[in-house]
């Protein structure tokens, strides 16, 4: 379902030239207020574990998609990307410490992130139910290091008992770099 | 648009462009004597060579260390080194610790806080009560 929200404020600089007094105070400029779009595909949400992404059939097909280029030309974007679940709201060049390890995975290596569930510039933003389709954006992360956190040493203990069990943790961590984000041309 | 200063400051952005690996040597020690570095020993003969033809990107030296534990010694772009005891160990559990060291950066370990670390402006611009449309003149 297209949602196109039309807000009563785009009307209003149009009122305001007609006041001069008020003119220099109209500060609604009519791009910011155009409509923030939803992307909500025919097919039903799917459980992020198991199941691929589920998409429409063809991108032509989608009817949102019209907004689409006006979001491509703006400067700027961000994407929340899901990595193992976990969402992150990144621009290019941002670096991510997961909190968690990566199998399989080495210093140097490029990923390709696929399950993304907005993304946006200054004025537009396209939301997945739950994931936007894949062939619309092109977001690649490179593996920088696999670090860890320092040891940590958690006491426990009973009030008027001298037993004292020491449990220790000491996370790894993958730290990624977003090499890529763009907007592909579709 | 905001109006961007001129930055002064490069920021360090390794893997966005060329990625370059942190680890820039590696010293693996061991004894002909001490029974710990048995299983460094079989490292270094049948594991070592695969291992270094996969990172020629770094220096790897092989030198005795007598009556010593065996250690690997990882040196970093940063300047830090970090050094690891693998007395008693098999050699796939060294190849392990070769992965690790080579798969760090020097940097000492930190407490994990917030995941996303940026040096880029707001792509929305920060809040303002003037713009938007609850504004009403």
């Amino acid at each position: 379902m297209l949602q196109r929200i039309l807000r009563p404020s785009v009307l209003r600089p149009v009122a305001a030239l007609l006041r001069p007094a008020t003119a220099a105070f109209s500060t609604a400029s009519p791009l910011r207020n155009l409509a923030q779009e939803t992307v909500a595909p025919a097919t039903p949400a799917a459980p992020i574990a198991t199941a691929p992404i589920e998409t429409p059939a063809a991108v032509e097909a989608d009817p949102s998609i019209s907004l689409l280029p006006l979001l491509r030309l703006q400067g700027a974007h961000y994407i929340t990307v899901h990595i193992n679940g976990f969402p992150f709201l990144v621009t290019k060049g941002d670096q991510i410490t997961l909190p968690f390890r990566l199998k399989g995975v080495s210093a140097g290596q490029t990923l390709k992130l696929t399950h993304a569930s907005v993304l946006g510039s200054r004025d537009y933003t396209l939301k997945g139910n739950p994931y936007i389709n894949p062939e619309i954006f092109s977001c690649k992360a490179t593996v920088i290091e696999e670090t860890a956190e320092p040891m940590r040493i958690k006491e426990k203990t009973k009030r008027r008992n001298r037993h004292v069990k020491k449990v220790r943790s000491k996370h790894s961590y993958t730290v990624v770099r977003i090499k890529e984000l763009e907007v592909l041309d579709v | 648009m905001p109006v961007n200063a001129i930055r002064l400051v490069s920021k360090s952005q390794n893997g966005v462009g060329a990625f370059v690996l942190q680890c820039k040597r590696l010293e693996f020690n061991y004894c002909d004597w001490a029974g710990s570095s048995k299983g460094m020993n079989s490292f270094l003969k049948n594991v070592l060579p695969k291992f270094a033809k996969e990172n020629p990107q770094i220096e790897i030296t092989v030198a005795p260390r007598p009556h010593r534990h065996p250690i690997i010694r990882g040196e970093y772009i940063n300047g830090r080194e970090k050094v690891i005891c693998v007395a008693n160990l098999e050699h796939n559990q060294i190849l392990q610790k070769a992965d690790l060291l080579r798969n760090s950066s020097g940097l000492k370990l930190k407490r994990f806080n917030k995941p996303v670390k940026s040096e880029n402006q707001s792509v929305r611009g920060i809040y303002s009560p003037f713009h938007g449309a609850n504004w009403q003149i």
